[in-house]
């Protein structure tokens, strides 16, 4: 034991001078970090870069050593592989990219000079990874078991029954700066930023994410209150509350021909048999003020029609149902930290309190006129000389027609479209109807025609409003047409004149032979 | 089959050009860095006919060649030994041309392919903050003036401020809203991008940004702002600085501009 006690404290000793010396020689770390690192992560390691205020969350700040994705206990520095696996995959979710710029022995000169803004580092054994047990297995048993641990160690508080990242402190949570940070929406799973295998999951819940609010599990567990099992069915549950990659972009949405009647609302069971497509939105940094961090990050659009009359559903992510004065605190402190381009946020109240709320909105935006060839509006609201006409919604107004003239600006248009919203758990449903033909102003929406169309969404509760949105590329819409005939005739007669035209070539090619 | 008979030869040319073209240019060359795109259906079906009629001029232009070219065609259609294939080519051949004809008529969900130019003309001149800059022989101005290190850094954060969420960390048009934008943003890093322009043109590009294309180049569909309402000159020089610096590459001189203007 005592020559145990020994060899520690020699080794400690060589680490701590090793790491000095590693400090002072890393001179291509430093050259490196400079390089790629510092415009976001600050020169000195402080999280203060030229860029971070717009970021959400914010970068890492090195000197305090608190790192999210590790692989030991809480509290505890991460292992040199920990750092490696980010600087290899990056932090989905978030502004850090991986860097396969960077060759691996660039990578860990990076590593070292990183390690060199924090005293721990140096003081310290090399951290050691914990164990993580053994995955018992999947299925329905395994996701039941992991539905009661999501309750057992109170993740919805955060995170939301359905993992939306709506549960009721959500409007509260900070890093240990004091900036704001979401609760991660756990239904998609692909901007997790630990990673979104059950893998990493069970790794991130049983280590927890130092600097955010997320507790490590393993005091629950090594105390009896959930067990190891137990933790790798949660994990298991996570994973399955939605799609682990985010969905394919496909361009078009299909807006099915009913069999019979539209879908009367937004719960109407007949969606069910409609196929849903997935449009991401990025945030508005194209005039500013710029959104840098948007809080709706895709929308799903259904669409069905009879011929007279069409039904959309639209369906989005958004953790506050704004206005809301629960989220007021976080309304404030996105305000008052984020780069917001010259956006004024309206003053406080004396208290301290906001005095403005602003509602969700969403705005689905077409061209006037099907366009012949290429050419259509901007994508980004149209223009005085090419406008847009716009479906708005938003949750203080309810549904209208518009014409955009340029981003932000709406000139209400008298029309038929009529619509209503619920937010349940963390997720707006939108249904839309309007008759196919178009009133005064507005579109027909021709069946078999690719009609562009691009979104619009708003999160009044991080201080969204205007130009300060999540927005979409141009994209279509393509109402399915009637059957016809020809889809039949067609090919039947191409296949009759081919037959005959062959027919006819054997029979004088055999003619001839004989003769 | 020989491969030296005419028939096969031809069939065989057929064959290969079908996959150049379906595949060939639109997926290999981008493996060797070459930028590509698929070629639309129509202009395969155009280049295939194209393909065809050259093969059978070549067949016809001597007797020899075409009696050849001929001779298992008529086998097939009068030898009696040869009656099952026959029978299988006058029923598959026509079912073959109806399902084309039912490919071509049939509902379809596809977006309409948008061509669209990449490096459109740029203009002689432009308007910068109002200011009129002459585009034809424009340098930039810091590569010639005060502190380099300066410059770039001043590019730096610019870039990282203003261009990473799109263009990303990397330069490699991988940034975090890339792959929410359509079409996708420019990978600086390829040799299809800024090596081949000259910096005044890749000024013009994020002074005027998306809305400052000619038709050609889809201003509607592109999410580049006109960058002249948030930068100034000073900043969108020193950020063309950072482009060539970091991707470790040259711009295109106007002495290079002008041979190959010559040349056409």
């Amino acid at each position: 034991m005592r020559s145990g006690t020994l060899l520690k404290t020699i080794a400690t000793f060589l680490l701590v001078g090793a790491a000095g010396l590693v400090a002072q020689e890393n001179e291509n770390g430093r050259v490196l970090y400079d390089r790629w690192c510092a415009e976001c992560h600050g020169a000195e390691g402080l999280g203060d870069g030229s860029a971070a205020a717009s970021m959400l969350p914010r970068p890492r700040t090195f000197s305090q050593a608190r790192y999210q994705v590790r692989t030991t206990g809480s509290g505890q520095l991460p292992t040199d592989d920990d750092l490696m696996h980010v600087l290899n995959v990056g932090l989905p979710g978030t502004t850090m990219p991986g860097w396969p710029n960077l060759s691996d022995q660039q990578k860990r000169d990076v590593i070292e000079y990183i390690k060199s803004f924090s005293r721990f580092f140096a003081a310290g054994p090399a951290p050691e990874p914990l164990d993580f047990g053994s995955d018992p297995g999947g299925g329905p048993e395994a996701l039941a078991a992991g539905a009661q641990a999501y309750l057992t160690l109170e993740c919805e508080a955060c995170h939301g029954a359905a993992g939306r990242g709506n549960g009721t402190s959500a409007p509260t949570l900070e890093d240990w700066r004091g900036f704001p940070i979401r609760a991660a929406d756990l239904t998609e799973a692909w901007a997790l930023n630990g990673g979104s295998s059950v893998n990493d999951i069970h790794t991130r819940v049983l280590t927890g994410l130092d600097g955010t609010p997320m507790p490590a599990a393993i005091d629950a567990m090594n105390s009896g209150v959930v067990s190891p099992d137990e933790v790798w069915q949660l994990a298991h549950y996570v994973a399955s509350m939605g799609p682990r990659e985010r969905p394919r972009l496909r361009e078009v949405v299909r807006v099915e021909r009913a069999s019979e009647g539209l879908p009367q609302d937004g719960s109407d069971e007949a969606w069910g048999d409609i196929e849903a497509f997935f449009f991401p939105l990025a945030g508005q940094v194209i005039e500013v003020p710029r959104n840098f961090a948007p809080t709706v990050d895709g929308i799903w659009v259904e669409g069905v029609h009879d011929g007279s009359e069409m039904a959309f559903r639209v369906q989005w992510n958004d953790p506050s149902r704004s206005p809301d004065s629960e989220w007021d605190e976080w309304q404030a402190k996105i305000l008052a930290t984020m780069d917001l381009d010259g956006f004024e946020a309206p003053a406080l109240d004396s208290t301290g309190a906001v005095t403005v709320r602003w509602p969700d909105a969403i705005r689905l935006q077409f061209p006037f006129e099907v366009p012949d060839g290429a050419e259509r509006p901007y994508f980004l609201g149209g223009t005085t000389r090419q406008p847009v006409y716009l479906w708005t919604w938003s949750s203080n107004d309810g549904v209208g027609e518009g014409r955009g003239r340029g981003y932000g600006s709406v000139e209400p248009l008298p029309g038929e479209l009529q619509g209503t919203a619920e937010w349940q758990d963390g997720r707006w449903t939108l249904y839309l109807r309007r008759p196919i033909a178009a009133g005064a102003d507005g579109l027909t929406f021709s069946e078999g025609v690719p009609i562009p169309v691009a979104f619009s969404a708003w999160d009044g509760s991080s201080g969204e409003t205007d130009k300060r949105a999540g927005v979409s590329s141009w994209y279509y819409v393509l109402l399915e047409q009637e059957p016809s005939n020809a889809v039949v005739v067609t090919p039947l007669i191409a296949i009759l004149l081919t037959g005959a035209f062959g027919l006819v070539l054997v029979r004088r090619a055999q003619g001839r032979a004989r003769a | 089959m020989n491969l030296k008979h005419p028939f096969w030869q031809g069939v065989l040319v057929l064959v290969l050009a079908y996959v150049v073209i379906k595949w060939g240019i639109g997926y290999l060359l981008p493996m060797i860095g070459v930028p590509s795109a698929p070629v639309p259906s129509t202009v395969v079906t155009q280049y295939m006919l194209t393909v065809l009629v050259g093969v059978l001029l070549y067949m016809s232009a001597e007797s020899d060649r075409w009696a050849a070219f001929k001779a298992p065609m008529v086998r097939t259609m009068v030898d009696p030994g040869r009656r099952a294939l026959r029978g299988i080519l006058l029923v598959g051949l026509p079912l073959l041309v109806g399902w084309v004809a039912y490919q071509g008529v049939k509902p379809s969900f596809g977006a309409p392919a948008t061509l669209r130019s990449i490096h459109p003309a740029p203009p002689n001149s432009i308007t910068f903050r109002g200011a009129t800059m002459e585009l034809a022989g424009l340098e930039n101005p810091l590569r010639h003036s005060g502190d380099m290190e300066a410059h770039l850094a001043v590019g730096n954060a610019v870039y990282t401020r203003n261009c990473v969420p799109c263009h990303g960390d990397l330069l490699d048009g991988q940034g975090h809203f890339a792959s929410m934008l359509t079409p996708v943003p420019a990978d600086f890093t390829n040799t299809g991008t800024i090596v081949q322009l000259t910096e005044s043109y890749v000024f013009w590009r994020i002074a005027k940004g998306g809305p400052g294309l000619p038709n050609e180049g889809a201003p509607w569909n592109s999410a580049m702002p006109a960058w002249e309402t948030i930068l100034d000159e000073n900043e969108t020089w020193s950020v063309i600085l950072f482009l060539y610096e970091r991707t470790g590459s040259t711009p295109r001189t106007w002495e290079e501009e002008g041979a190959e203007g010559e040349a056409h």
